[in-house]
Formats: structure tokens, C-alpha cells, sequence
């Protein structure tokens, strides 16, 4: 009993009650990413936005004031692709279409009911490409804190079931109110190459990615046969909605599955066939195709789930020697990407906890990834892939005010995060979870 | 266009690489449609046979194949096979034509280079038979290290798969659907795979003659909405305009016939009719049709439609004027069509070079691109083969496998490349298990501090 | 009616010129012996009576000229579902694979069928005779001790005539530890690994105590201990236990071969080890310990993405090199036909040719216990003999004539039968 009440009060301690006018943090390292670190400088919040930054910025007076020696400040972190906020989603999917590569099928609300098997593209089989992300932010969502206590302070957040499963948002992660957590939306498609099983269409890869051609043309067909009905509607059949399509319509670029060589390339051909704005995600073979990535100009989110050896398989089981490379190389695409000058991001991929997530960038740092690098794919190319680098993703005057405060380097062996800013709005990280079993709310003891 | 352009690229690309001229020498040469030549010699020029025969000069500089007491055929064309592809069946539907195979091409399967070792050098890669009216289907070389898109044969024309008998229609049986939460899907019989194929080129009629008319509004200056554009049915037009080739595989005579008549109504031709089986009970009217039959060899009993299968099935199409193929529908056995050849003769009495043909230049005709490949003729692609025996016995190897002039498989050098390989893995293998004793030690000094 | 009579009396002289007959002018390849060229056969009461550069013709024998062509033993399949499979894909005409993981008392020597249409077919490429297995190659098959294989002449009125022997090999298929299933529409699932040692571990056991309680039934009848009941389950693992009957154990890679051999050790019974492909380190063990092997299909792919392209075209030289006595299974019906062209396509891959030969004649005799009657052309031996117009292993050479116990067996079958008519349809 006792024991719940001061959960309660914790949870509510947490977010510190009065806000002052500003927060200075005074003569602390600087990383704003999108320039050089300033040794020694000040950071000025207000109204929830980076007022003002530098060596010599005075601090307004009556602000709340953090002295910042020993500290560094880092723009806050950025998973580039997850389904924080919307609890119910299955853990964010792994990249690529292989069966068994799906997420658990945990349904997102709102759940498309039992239908009879699809007979076809008209059908529209496992799409909701008109769900979107920021319709659907539980602030509630155990995960968020979590997250946030390790320095993520936004999430572009997607539903994340079907072929087409909707639209994704930006999202802070701290708010009482959904709506006070959406930084912008819609942000783009997510796709998967997910199949009906044998007797659904589509049942095969292929068949995913002619629905998935059928749909963009029935989209264009649907945009036209819309116009001209608008302009002159006598006479004329009118056309028949379609949520689905309308969806397609909004949706501003897409997010395609690749994580081999092949899906890369494959998936390259098939952004510039449909004519759109992709992000391949997954990209766990990118150390073999970031020449092509390159020349592609699409940019690419980075699984963080390294592929690892099953943990449950059997000891004479012979791995091919593909297997065993991708698991050796796989750390080292965000490296290659880097050095082919390729603009990616990081995301968590289903990591329950984001301590495991930071670790892994530190095995990308240790397969030859500059700190540097890591952590502009972690915040500013984050936040230009999605085109929200006018608000988020470094420490610039007059972006939001998401900020990490950190005791030494943030990649260091054991990462100390101080506070956290969210809107300006200071946060304390929650102790660690102990490990397995993640508790139902807050984390804390 | 992007695709012209990225085959021209390709390519140049090739000239570029077999820049020098490379020269197969003292080999019996088994040109399959100009005779042999015993101990002849094949100059490649550019990716190309530039010339065969008994006195070939070599040209200053020029690689040299020295294969002496060795036999040298055209690369084996496969006209039926479904490797490097991530999948194959979209079984959902009994018309699947808008999912095709050049989608999920796989370059990386392992199963490319174990048919080049096998000397195949084309194959025709098919969507599976689960529809009456299947997917779109593909010609690739097995450029082994290339990607996807090099794979494919280019300006080779697309295909469609279609299929008939106990495939398309054991959806449709209600009783192999219970408890297993499906539902069965038309057709169950084949009348019903007939009319779903009538059904569909009806449709694919309507939608052809919807859009001459859209065109024909457009000519006028009429305002004019597009049709919409339906990727079932452009297939289907397609091949109405012979611009895509039927693969249709079926068995019995009865199931032949029909689709030889359903082509004939609605004004399509059968490019080739595959397994085919009892294509000898009706190779006449197959002939008649023009329709080309890829079989197998000595399949037979596997399932009903295939319990009056005969071995003699090639030969006797063979005899009555048909252009007839062995394929393999399998990984396995795509390695030694050679020897599946070799079958007909003991089968039928077919002659070597009649043998031959069935592997070489009858698949290349039955797919367009015998002006390409298919035998060993100046011109042509080099696609070639080199056999330390006659191509037909039993105890042949293939040595080398030449695709465009270049080397794709060596058995000198796969022995080599094979360890290395190994190598490769082991010290893979090693470092891994290195590893968990390295976040041991690093784990350890935390261990230490922890406050007891 | 003097016609019918006349007609009887022809058929009658026929028969018995079809006792006996004199190959002559042959190239004898008595696979045990040197070659003959030039040599003659005789074949009398089902029997080779004699063979050798010169042998006189008896009165009455029917004699053959067999100028450039070649005498071969019989072949012999060791590893089929010939007469217990007619169309694969019929369950209704399919008899392999009984429910139940114990079942030593099934023979195959009774549910053959002799006019399987795959016996004249399988015939005419010179296979005189096959191993059928009960539990169909082991393939999807559930059980552990799937019945009694039987060694079948491929000619016969009855199963009883066909059999060389009703129980050639107790059949068994090796447990694995599955981890990975395959099943439809769900596709590949993964099953943890320690759950899945489990569930073998508990199969082990199972067979242990199968073994055991076989054993003790042993023991209470030859004691003719009283309250000893009649068991057929452990009646049939009899012959097993005494060492008489070996156990064809189906095994593929090393860990199934290791287990297989150290459960034959632990039991101490005689197995013949069947489809092995990848032995790895127990590959020496077979050797050390004399257990014979039925090489897994040879035209087959390699197990593994990484295993060298001619992997299972290799396996039997490798067999060969490692001194282990071995034969070749089709473990199928329709292609047993095909039994030459796989041990054809080992020797291009590094098998001597006449070890090739003995593996699919001699050997495959030796291991199923019937050495002394088929397998070789040898004087006393039955009469398994083909001629051919060139060497067998080889598609291109034709079977002329083929005799199985002395009596000539027809060739034609429903393929040749369905060619005629085809081939003359106007």
C-alpha cells in the first residue's frame, strides 16, 4: 500500500511541479550537433523552446539556473521508427518481409474485424493507410518514461499492422494530453511486405508488392476521377470514396521495408517506380549497399536490433556462412553509410529496453561509426528525414526545447543522464528497471 | 525507357569487361544445329561467338581455353524452373496475373550457381501453378554475381503462367479444407479452370476495348477520364496482342485440347505448353496450334494426372513436328538436363543432336531467343559449355560455364574458392565464440564494484 | 479345336525352352569375377548353371546370340515403395507409413502388390530387384520401428513368389531433435531447441524401453516362464534381438548417424544405416565398427547453402575412399528406374566405375543377407541377368532382354504399350 502511494507520488514528483519562466543551464558542454561543441556555454529555455545558445549568452534574470559544469548538453534522442505512445501496437516491427520476420500479431485499434479472405487489390486486404498515429497517442503508454529516462525525447511513431498500416507521427515523449505530444503529423506510409497467409491475397511477396503497385495506380485514377467530378459533378457517375486511397492521397512518403542487399535494391527500383518519397528501414546488410544507397538519394533508418544468434537453437545447427557475416557486419552499415555520405537514422526496432538501445549505437561506434555520427542519426537526421529539422534534432535558438543533460559522454560505457527537456518542461530520469520484467506502469520502486 | 536504357548500360558494361578476345581451343565442339567439330575451336569477341571451327586464328592477346579431349555445347536453356525468386505461388486467387517473378527476383540464391555448375546458362523462372491463370514470369542468365535486374535476359519476352488440372482446381476441394479454417475457392473441376480463363480473357476483352475507346476519344480531342488501369488485365491484353507468351502447365489430353481451343477462340496463341505429359496422346493438335511442349524426361505416377506419363512423351512430340523441351521444375535436377537428354534417346530413339536440341536451341525457340543463344553459331551470345565427356553420358562433368564471354563457373577454381570460403566461416565462427568471453572480462570490473 | 490344341501344345514348348536358355557370345560382367569377353551363360532350373568363355549347349536349351551386347547381374534397389505405392499423391494407393511408433509385426512381404504398374516399368531398366520399405524412406514419417522391409524379385504372380526374403531389414527412422517445422498454411515455426530435446530425449527413452521390454519377452519365453503371454510386437523383435534380422535405420546427418550407432551398441544389434548424407565425424566410426550404408540419393542437393555444389554427387567416392561397404537407394518409386544413373553420377565425381557396379549389384546382395543368391553372375546363383547393348549406368544403353530366377521377363509395360499406340495414333 504504502508502496503504491509513493508510486503514485513519484510518478507525479517526476515532472517538476512549477515552471519557472526560463531555465538557464549555465557553463556546461555544449553538443548542438548541428554546429561545433562549445566547451563552455549557456543554454537558455523558455516557453518551452531553445531561447537562446552559445558561449556567452546572458541569463535572463529570474530564470531557474543549472549549473552545467561537468555536465553535457545534447539535443534530445530520436527513434526514428517505433510505436511509443500507441500501447496496444505489437513491439515496432523488424525490418523486411520475411515471415517470421513480422511483428507479433498484436492488433492496433482500431482492429479490423474478422473479414472473409481478400479476393483481390479491391478488396483492400490488410490496410488501415488512413489510420493515423497521432489519433491514436495513449500518454499512458508504459514505455514512454522509459524511453525518455534514456534520453529519447521524441519518437516518430507509426501503427504498425498490415501492408499499408497508416500514417506516423512525431511525437514528444511527455505530455498529459495526446495532443500536446504531436510535433507534427502525418509523417508518412508505413509499409510492410506482410502476406494474407496462402488463401488471403495478397500470399506472397509479390503479390504484396503488386497491391502495393495496383494501390498507387488506383490512387492516381481516383485523384483524377475526384477532379473532374468536383469540377463538374453533373452528368457524371460519382465516384466512390475510399478511405484507403484517401490515405495513400495524404500520406507524404512512404516507409519500405529492406534489410538484404537484394530488398535494398529491390526496393529502390521500386520507390522510383511508384514515384515516391521512400525511407527503406531495417538496412541490415546497408554495409554492402551503401554505394547504391547513395546514388538511390533515399534515406535510410537503421534497425538497432542486431541480428543475433537464436538464443533457444540447436547447438549443431549449421548457420551459412551468410547468417554468420550479416551478424559480424551488421553493426558496421551505420559506419559504411556514414563514410558514402548516405543520410540515416536510428530506431529502436522492438528494443524493450532503451538502455539495450544506446548499447547497441555503441557497437555501431565500435564497427567504426564516428560519436559524432551517431548522434546526428539519432537526433538532427532524424528529424530531417521527416522533415522536422525546423523544430527538432539539435540545439539551435528557437527549437523545441528537448534536451539531454548528461554526467560525461553519452556513449560512455555507462551513459549518466541527468535530466531530461521535453517542451522545456524538465524530467529526471527513473531509476533502471530490473531486467525481465518490466514493470505495468512509471518503473518506479 | 529507364529499362532500355539500363540494359544498354549493362550491356556496355560487358563489351567493356570481355574486352579481350578469348578463345576455346582442341575441343569437340557440339554446335547443335551446324554439326560437331572435333577439335574445333570458338572465338569470343565481345561477349559474342565471333567464330567456330576447325582453323580458328587466335588474335593477338587473346585468352586462351585450352580443352583438349574436352566437349564444348551452347549453354543449357532451363524452360521451366522456379530458383532465384523469393517467392512463387500467390495462391489466393485463381487469377494471379498481376504478381510477376521479376518482383522478387533473388540474385543471391544459392541455387543460380549450382545450376551454372549443372551448365545451365537461361532459365525461364515461373510463377508456381495454384491458378488457373498464374503470375507474370520471367527469363534470367544466371550471371552469378550480378544483381537482380543483371539477371535478367534482356529484351527477352515476358511471360504469364497459366495451369491447369489437379492444381488450380485442389483449392476448390471442399474437403481439403476442413478444419483447416479456409474456405475452398473456384474452380474445383476442369470445366471450372476452363471457365475462369474464359472468364478472364472476357474481361481482359472489355477492358482492352475500354481503352481503345478512351484512345479513340483522345484522338478526337474529346475530354476523356483514363480507364482505370487494372494489373490483372494488362497482362491479359498483352498476351492478346502477343506481346506476352502463355507458359501453360497441364497433363491430360482433354485439359490440353481445351486450352488449345479457348486460345484459339479468343485469338491468342499458346507460346508452350508445360509438363505436358500426355502431350503425346494429342501432339498433333499441339503441332497444329504451334504450340511449343516443354516436358520431363521420366516423371511419372507422382500424382493421377501423371499415372499415363511416358518416357517416350519427348520423342514422340518430337516426331509429329513439335518443338519440344526437358525442363526440371526443380533446383536439383536443372543441375543435369544434360543427362535428362540423354533419357530420350534410349526413350524414342532420338539422335544426339536431337537430344541436344531439347536443352539448347528448342527452349531458346520456345522462349524467342534463339537468335540470341541456343547453339554455337557466330553471333551469338557466347554461352557456352565445356563437358570433360560427351554432354549425354552419364559421367560428364562440366569444367567451365561461360555466359557472355565471361566465366561464371570453373571447377578448377570452385574447389579453391569453396575453401576459402570455409576459411571465411571458420574464423566467422571463431570470433563469435571468442566473444562472450570478452563481455565476460569487460563485465567483471562492474561485478567488482558492486556494493555488497 | 485342333487349332486351340495345336496352340496349347506351343505354349507348353515354349514354356519349357524357357527353362533353360545359353547366352552366347556375350560380354560377361560377373561383377565378383573378372570380366568375360566373348563368354556364354547358361541358365537352367531358375539358376546360373554355368558361365565362362565356353560352356556346350544341353539339348533343348534356347540359345541366344548375344554378339556386342553385355551380360550384367541384375540390379538391386536398396530403397524403395515399389508395390506399396502406386500414385504418390493418392493416399488410397498408398500403404507406407502406419499409425503408431512401434510397429516391428508390419511386413511389406504382405500388403506387395504384384501388378503395380512400377514393377514392368522399373524391370525393363534392369532392376530385378528392390528393398521396400514400410515406412516410406522415413520422410514425414512419425514412426520409430515402422515394420519389416522386404527384398522383392520385381516378377512374380504373388508376393510370396517375388520374395527373395519376406523380412530383409527391420525398418526404423531415427528421431531428430526438431527444431524447425514445417507446416501448412503456417509455414516454417521454430521450436525452441531444449524443448525440442525434450520431446527427443522422451523418444529415446521410449525406444530404450521398447528395446527393454522386448528383451525381457525374450527372456520369459525362452524361459517358458508361466504367466509368459504372446506378444506380436515383441515376437517380431525377435529376430532382431538374436542378431539375425538387421535394422535398416534411417539417418541423415551426424548427430542421427552418432545416436543411431551408439543406440545399435547399447542394444547390440546389427543395423544397416540408410540415407545417410553428411556423417561428418562418424564417418570413421562406421568404418571401425564394419556397419554397411545405403547412400542417401546421390542426385540431390546439398544439405546445406554452404556444402560444395556436388556434395551428394561426391558422398559415395568419399563412402569408397573411407573403405565402407555401401549400395544405392533410389528411396522412391517412380525413379528406382534411375538406380544406374545415380551410382553413374558418383563415379564422375570420384567412385572407381566398378565399385559403382558392385554397389548397385553385389553389395546391396551382401548387406540384405541374399550374397549367396543374387547380385553377381555366378555359377548356382538365381538367374538375375539382363542384356544390355552397352554399359548400364549409362542412359543412352538399351536393356534387351532380362531374366529374373531363369525366367525371361517381359519388358513391355504400360508406358511401352501407351508408346505404341500413341506413336501409330493417325
Amino acid at each position: 500500500m504504502t508502496r503504491l502511494t509513493a508510486c503514485i507520488l513519484c510518478l507525479a514528483a517526476c515532472r517538476v511541479a512549477a515552471e519557472p519562466s526560463a531555465i538557464a543551464i549555465r557553463g556546461a558542454r555544449i553538443v548542438p550537433v548541428s554546429g561545433p561543441p562549445i566547451a563552455s556555454g549557456t543554454v537558455v529555455i523558455r516557453d518551452g523552446l531553445i531561447q537562446a545558445v552559445g558561449e556567452s549568452v546572458a541569463v535572463p534574470p529570474g530564470a531557474w539556473v543549472i549549473e552545467g559544469k561537468d555536465l553535457t548538453v545534447y539535443p534530445g534522442l530520436i527513434d526514428a521508427l517505433s510505436t511509443l505512445g500507441i500501447p496496444d501496437a505489437a513491439p515496432p516491427p523488424s525490418g523486411g518481409g520475411r515471415p517470421g520476420a513480422a511483428p507479433a500479431p498484436v492488433p492496433t485499434p482500431p482492429a479490423t474485424p474478422a473479414t472473409p479472405p481478400a479476393r483481390g487489390p479491391e478488396d483492400r486486404p490488410s490496410t488501415t493507410s488512413w489510420l493515423n498515429a497521432a489519433d491514436l497517442i495513449k500518454p499512458t503508454d508504459n514505455r514512454i518514461e522509459r524511453f525518455r529516462s534514456a534520453g529519447f525525447t521524441s519518437a516518430v511513431t507509426f501503427p504498425n499492422k498490415g501492408i499499408f498500416a497508416g500514417q506516423g507521427a512525431v511525437i514528444n515523449l511527455a505530455g498529459e494530453k495526446a495532443g500536446q505530444m504531436v510535433v507534427a503529423a502525418p509523417v508518412g506510409q508505413y509499409v510492410t511486405l506482410t502476406t494474407g497467409g496462402f488463401s488471403s491475397f495478397p500470399g506472397s511477396l509479390m503479390g504484396v508488392i503488386a497491391y502495393i503497385r495496383q494501390v498507387y495506380l488506383d490512387a492516381g485514377h481516383y485523384q483524377a476521377e475526384r477532379a473532374a467530378y468536383q469540377a463538374n459533378p453533373r452528368g457524371k457517375a460519382r465516384p466512390e470514396y475510399d478511405r484507403a486511397l484517401e490515405g495513400i492521397l495524404g500520406s507524404q512518403r512512404m516507409l519500405l521495408p529492406a534489410t538484404r542487399q537484394v530488398e535494398i535494391s529491390r526496393m529502390i527500383r521500386f520507390s522510383r517506380e511508384l514515384k515516391q518519397h521512400a525511407i527503406l528501414y531495417g538496412a541490415h546488410e546497408g554495409y554492402r549497399s551503401a554505394g547504391e544507397l547513395k546514388t538511390s538519394g533515399l534515406p535510410v533508418l537503421v534497425s538497432l536490433k542486431w541480428p543475433e544468434k537464436k538464443k533457444d537453437a540447436d547447438p549443431e545447427e549449421i548457420e551459412s556462412y551468410r547468417t554468420l557475416e550479416v551478424r559480424d557486419r551488421a553493426p558496421s552499415t551505420p559506419a559504411e553509410l556514414a563514410k558514402s555520405q548516405v543520410k540515416f537514422a536510428f530506431y529502436s526496432d522492438g528494443i524493450e529496453n532503451p538502455r539495450d538501445v544506446i548499447a547497441n549505437v555503441k557497437k555501431a561506434i565500435d564497427a567504426g561509426l564516428s560519436a559524432e555520427d551517431a548522434l546526428r542519426a539519432l537526433t538532427l537526421s532524424a528529424a530531417e528525414i521527416y522533415g522536422v529539422a525546423d523544430r527538432l534534432g539539435s540545439i539551435e535558438k528557437g527549437k523545441i526545447a528537448n534536451l539531454i543533460v548528461t554526467v560525461g559522454d553519452l556513449f560512455q560505457e555507462k551513459p549518466q543522464v541527468q535530466f531530461i527537456f521535453i517542451d522545456g518542461v524538465k524530467f529526471e530520469p527513473v531509476p533502471e528497471l530490473a531486467p525481465a520484467s518490466p514493470p505495468a506502469t512509471g518503473g518506479v520502486q | 525507357m529507364i529499362l532500355k536504357m539500363l540494359f544498354s548500360n549493362a550491356v556496355a558494361l560487358a563489351c567493356a569487361l570481355a574486352a579481350a578476345p578469348t578463345v576455346i581451343q582442341n575441343a569437340t565442339v557440339l554446335t547443335v544445329t551446324k554439326g560437331t567439330v572435333k577439335n574445333g575451336s570458338i572465338l569470343i569477341r565481345d561477349g559474342k561467338i565471333a567464330e567456330v571451327g576447325e582453323k580458328v586464328v587466335i588474335p593477338a592477346g587473346a585468352k586462351v581455353i585450352e580443352a583438349g579431349g574436352q566437349f564444348v555445347m551452347p549453354g543449357i536453356i532451363d524452360c521451366h524452373s522456379h530458383i532465384a525468386a523469393e517467392s512463387i505461388n500467390e495462391g489466393s486467387v485463381s487469377v494471379s496475373s498481376m504478381v510477376g517473378i521479376e518482383d522478387v527476383l533473388n540474385s543471391e540464391d544459392i541455387s543460380i550457381y549450382r545450376a551454372l555448375a549443372g551448365g545451365v546458362t537461361t532459365a525461364n523462372i515461373l510463377h508456381g501453378s495454384a491458378n488457373a491463370i498464374g503470375g507474370k514470369c520471367t527469363v534470367i542468365k544466371m550471371r552469378w554475381g550480378k544483381n537482380a535486374q543483371e539477371l535478367i535476359f534482356e529484351g527477352s519476352t515476358p511471360g504469364i503462367k497459366f495451369a491447369l488440372g489437379e492444381n488450380p482446381k485442389r483449392s476448390g476441394a471442399v474437403a481439403n479444407m476442413l478444419g483447416t479454417g479456409r474456405t475452398a475457392r473456384y474452380p474445383a473441376t476442369r470445366m471450372g479452370v476452363e471457365d475462369v480463363i474464359r472468364e478472364a480473357f472476357l474481361e481482359a476483352k472489355q477492358y482492352q476495348a475500354s481503352w481503345r475507346e478512351y484512345r479513340e476519344k483522345m484522338a478526337r480531342g474529346e475530354d476523356a477520364l483514363p480507364p482505370r488501369r487494372d494489373l490483372k488485365l494488362d497482362p491479359l491484353v498483352e498476351v492478346l496482342v502477343g506481346k506476352r507468351f502463355v507458359h501453360a502447365h497441364c497433363y491430360r489430353a482433354d485439359e490440353i485440347l481445351m486450352l488449345l481451343r479457348v486460345a484459339d477462340e479468343f485469338g491468342f496463341k499458346i507460346r508452350t505448353l508445360q509438363h505436358v505429359l500426355e502431350g503425346y496422346k494429342v501432339a498433333k493438335e499441339i503441332a497444329a496450334h504451334g504450340a511449343g511442349a516443354s516436358t520431363f524426361s521420366d516423371w511419372w505416377a507422382y500424382k493421377m494426372e501423371a499415372y499415363d506419363a511416358i518416357p517416350f512423351n519427348a520423342a514422340i512430340m518430337v516426331r509429329k513436328g513439335v518443338v519440344v523441351s526437358l525442363n526440371s521444375d526443380d533446383a536439383e535436377l536443372m543441375r543435369r538436363l544434360n543427362t535428362e537428354a540423354a533419357k530420350t534417346m534410349k526413350y524414342g530413339g532420338l539422335t544426339e543432336d536431337e537430344a541436344l536440341a531439347l536443352i539448347t536451341i528448342n527452349p531458346a525457340k520456345q522462349l524467342a531467343i534463339d537468335s540470341r543463344v541456343g547453339s554455337i553459331e557466330p553471333g551469338k551470345d557466347a554461352d557456352l559449355v565445356v563437358f570433360d565427356k560427351h554432354p549425354l553420358s552419364n559421367y560428364a562433368k562440366v569444367q567451365k560455364v561461360l555466359i557472355d564471354g565471361d566465366t561464371y563457373f570453373d571447377r578448377d577454381t570452385d574447389a579453391g574458392e569453396h575453401a576459402q570460403k570455409d576459411a571465411r566461416k571458420k574464423a566467422l565462427l571463431d570470433k563469435e565464440k571468442a566473444k562472450p568471453k570478452e563481455d565476460q572480462k569487460k563485465a567483471a570490473p562492474s561485478g567488482a564494484r558492486r556494493p555488497s | 479345336m485342333r487349332k486351340l490344341a495345336l496352340a496349347l501344345l506351343a505354349v507348353g514348348a515354349l514354356a519349357f525352352a524357357a527353362d533353360s536358355y545359353l547366352i552366347r557370345g556375350v560380354t560377361i560382367h560377373p561383377v565378383t569375377q573378372p570380366d568375360i569377353p566373348d563368354g556364354s551363360i547358361l541358365i537352367q532350373d531358375g539358376k546360373i548353371a554355368a558361365l565362362g568363355a565356353k560352356v556346350a549347349a544341353p539339348r533343348g536349351v534356347q540359345v541366344i546370340d548375344g554378339k556386342g551386347l553385355h551380360a550384367y547381374p541384375g540390379m538391386i534397389d536398396s530403397a524403395t515403395e515399389i508395390g506399396v505405392s502406386e500414385v504418390g499423391s493418392v493416399r488410397e494407393t498408398n500403404d507406407t507409413g502406419e499409425l503408431g511408433d512401434f510397429n516391428p509385426q508390419l511386413r511389406i512381404g504382405i500388403a506387395f502388390n504384384p501388378a503395380s504398374e512400377h514393377i514392368p516399368v522399373t524391370r525393363a531398366n534392369g532392376i530385378t530387384s528392390v528393398i521396400t520399405m514400410p515406412g516410406g524412406g522415413g520422410r514425414g514419417s512419425t514412426g520409430v520401428i515402422t515394420g519389416q522391409a522386404a527384398l522383392m524379385h520385381l516378377d512374380g504372380w504373388t508376393p510370396e513368389d517375388m520374395a527373395v526374403s519376406r523380412s530383409a531389414a527391420m525398418q526404423m527412422v531415427f528421431p531428430i531433435i526438431r527444431t524447425s517445422n514445417f507446416r501448412f498454411p503456417e509455414g516454417l515455426t521454430h521450436t525452441p531447441y531444449a524443448e525440442a530435446k525434450r520431446a527427443y530425449d522422451k523418444r529415446l527413452r521410449e525406444m530404450s524401453e521398447f528395446f527393454e521390454q522386448a528383451r525381457r519377452y525374450q527372456q520369459a519365453k525362452a524361459a517358458h516362464d508361466p504367466g509368459f503371454k504372446e506378444n506380436l510386437k515383441y515376437e517380431a523383435m525377435l529376430p532382431v534381438l538374436e542378431g539375425k534380422l538387421p535394422v535398416m535405420v534411417i539417418a541423415e546427418r551426424e548427430r542421427a548417424i552418432r545416436e543411431a550407432i551408439a543406440f545399435a551398441d547399447k542394444q547390440k544389434i546389427r543395423i544397416v544405416l540408410a540415407g545417410i548424407r553428411e556423417p561428418g565425424k562418424s564417418l570413421a566410426d562406421l568404418k571401425a565398427k564394419n556397419i554397411p550404408v545405403i547412400a542417401g540419393p546421390t542426385l540431390d542437393l546439398p544439405l546445406e547453402e554452404d556444402d560444395s555444389y556436388d556434395a551428394a554427387f561426391s558422398f559415395p567416392g568419399e563412402l569408397y575412399k573411407a573403405g565402407i561397404q555401401f549400395a544405392f537407394g533410389t528411396f522412391n518409386t517412380a525413379f528406382s528406374r534411375n538406380l544406374p544413373y545415380q551410382a553413374a553420377a558418383a563415379v564422375a565425381f570420384g567412385l572407381p566405375r566398378e565399385e559403382a557396379i558392385k554397389a548397385v549389384t553385389i553389395n546391396a546382395a551382401r548387406i540384405w543377407g541374399a550374397g549367396d543368391l543374387i547380385g553377381s553372375l555366378e555359377k548356382g546363383k538365381w538367374a538375375d541377368v539382363m542384356l544390355t547393348d552397352g554399359d548400364p549406368l549409362e542412359a543412352r544403353t538399351q536393356v534387351k532382354r532380362v531374366w529374373i530366377r531363369g525366367k525371361e521377363v517381359d519388358l513391355s509395360n504400360k508406358q511401352t504399350r501407351l508408346y505404341e499406340k500413341y506413336l501409330n495414333r493417325p
